[in-house]
């Protein structure tokens, strides 16, 4: 598509400020970080090198294991709760009922409402005192029920659990719907002659035509399960006494609570490697399958 | 069309209603007792409230410094879109509209940054602005916010533009217009849509973004909305109606924007989700 020649300046030049900005503060960060990640590192002092001090230190901490079983159970909770709604919902909302569309809309809300936002909504509903749960378990003569639901740590995971599944299984909802919209109608036709009617062909015909795109769900969910951040750090701060810390606050209170630049970036290096290593894993389980 | 039993409606709708009254529910709640004196949501949650007390907002307004949230959330969110759309326009469209050594290498650099996550970044990003002495200043937001969006952004636009036909620069080149020109006046105006998509997307997750503005900022004179609302909750927890107010606040605006333009928003949303 050589359309105008002696442009290469031009092309330079358009291309340029972009790639700079991006380079410069999304790429070479991480090589940044791996660089700091061996060096040991309070920000003010100088730096000395650590080689892999940090990471035996921090392998070697029962309270980043512990982020890592947290991070674990979000994962867990986007898998079998996140995918499996969404695509029931989209299931549902597939079959040409009236008011589809209105229940989309509400279905996607949540996803469209800033994380911080929703973590304060979901802090004043699990609110001891005064919040919602508590109250309509009192007021329906359930008083015993009542929980400390983010500071007691038999409920505090199961509590930001239930918050992460309604924020995002509207997301997975439309990212389904939209698959299930795309299957040719004839394909329904042939199940329908061949007498596959119901849930017998939701489970053998219908499913299985959007694996696809319930593989990208999965690999999307789990990726985004070791981001999460906002709503832990926002409902619990990590507390109490680190039972709901995920590796991302871990992190952050490394880094920026403690001042340990090289510990923080080790942490940050090793939570990329575990999502690269459980997605990897995943895709190939998937290719598998199909095989 | 498909045959529908009376028993599945009636298990689909409960489903479904049960489903987006969970969904409604706390945001209900929350807007009916921010209309509440604090006496009164303490004796009953659930009621009604007798009188609207709007002096809920105007002192949420106020203690919550939300003018200067708001502002500051415009401001970042805006020039940071405009940076963002404007140089991934250009650089979308001289990859794909030219020939060019390394474009291919080019593309997939840019198509890298979707799959890199924020917090891998967060600790050198901190210390560049920190070095930049750009630290707690709009730009230690806008210069991210563009980094992190400049991949969905070309990707987006790179494809819509390389859809258009061949021959669509021909009459500007022999009009004698330069490269830039030709950007400006025939592909620009014909990428409209797609910038439409890009542009609401931008504004959703820059209006949105926590993390960097948590790190990044510590002035409450440069405090972004969710930054802001998150500090003013951690520290105002006497009220709950008056957080409930000041969430209220900064919910309707992005609520009537979901409504508004609810389709570029789901499709937007979920391509760069299942792009990312």
């Amino acid at each position: 598509m050589q359309t105008l020649r002696g442009t290469k300046f031009a092309i330079f030049l358009g291309l340029f400020p972009a790639l700079i900005i991006y380079l410069g503060i999304a790429i070479v960060p991480i090589g940044l970080s791996l660089y700091y990640s061996l060096m040991n590192w309070n920000g003010i002092g100088s730096m000395s090198f650590a080689g892999l001090d940090n990471y035996v230190k921090i392998l070697s901490d029962d309270t980043f294991w512990l982020s890592v079983k947290n991070n674990v159970i979000i994962m867990v909770t986007g898998l079998v709760g996140q995918i499996p709604l969404g695509l029931l919902l989209a299931l549902l909302l597939n079959r040409g009922l009236k008011g589809s569309g209105i229940f989309r809309t509400i279905g996607f809300m949540p996803v469209v409402i800033s994380s911080v936002m929703v973590s304060l909504i979901w802090g004043m509903v699990y609110n001891t005192e005064y919040g919602f749960l508590n109250s309509l378990l009192g007021m329906i003569g359930l008083d015993g029920w009542q929980q400390n639901w983010l500071g007691d740590s038999k409920w505090s995971m199961l509590s930001i659990s239930i918050a992460y599944i309604w924020q995002n299984c509207g997301l997975y909802m439309v990212i389904f719907l939209a698959a299930l919209q795309n299957i040719p109608e004839e394909v329904n036709e042939a199940a329908e002659l061949d007498g596959a009617t119901g849930l017998k062909r939701t489970l053998r015909i219908t499913i299985p035509m959007v694996r696809g795109t319930i593989m990208v769900g999965v690999v999307y969910s789990i990726s985004n399960s070791f981001r999460v951040f906002d709503l832990i750090q926002i409902l619990t701060g990590g507390g109490p006494a680190h039972q709901t810390e995920v590796m991302t606050i871990y992190m952050y209170n490394s880094a920026f609570i403690n001042m340990r630049y090289g510990y923080g970036s080790a942490v940050s290096i090793l939570v990329l490697l575990f999502s690269l290593i459980v997605i990897s894993l995943i895709n190939r389980l998937g290719r598998e399958k199909d095989a | 069309m498909r045959r529908k039993s009376g028993l599945f409606q009636f298990f689909a709708y409960t489903f479904l209603s049960l489903f987006a009254i969970i969904n409604i529910v706390p945001l209900f709640w929350m807007v009916v007792n921010s209309f509440k004196k604090e006496q009164e949501y303490a004796a009953d949650p659930f009621s009604f409230p007798k009188v609207l007390q709007f002096s809920n907002y105007a002192k949420a307004w106020e203690v919550a410094n939300m003018n200067v949230y708001f502002l500051n959330s415009l401001i970042v969110t805006f020039v940071s879109l405009l940076v963002t759309v404007l140089l991934g326009a250009l650089a979308a469209y001289f990859l794909s509209r030219f020939k060019f050594k390394l474009q291919g290498m080019t593309y997939g650099l840019f198509l890298l940054g979707m799959l890199v996550p924020i917090h891998a970044t967060l600790i050198p990003i901190f210390l560049i602005m920190q070095k930049l002495h750009l630290l707690d200043t709009y730009w230690s937001l806008i210069l991210p916010y563009t980094a992190f969006h400049l991949s969905l952004t070309v990707f987006i636009l790179e494809g819509f533009m390389r859809g258009f036909p061949k021959d669509l620069e021909e009459s500007g080149v022999m009009d004698g217009a330069g490269v830039y020109r030709i950007f400006w006046s025939i592909i620009l105006p014909i990428t409209r849509p797609a910038l439409a998509t890009v542009i609401i997307l931008n504004f959703i997750y820059n209006w949105n973004e926590y993390l960097f503005a948590l790190v990044l900022i510590t002035s409450t004179e440069l405090k972004t909305l969710p930054l802001g609302l998150a500090n003013f909750v951690g520290i105002e927890t006497a009220s709950l109606t008056l957080q409930m107010a000041a969430l209220t606040i900064a919910l309707i605006p992005i609520l009537i924007f979901y409504l508004l333009l609810q389709k570029q928003l789901v499709n937007g949303m979920t391509a760069g989700a299942v792009k990312g």
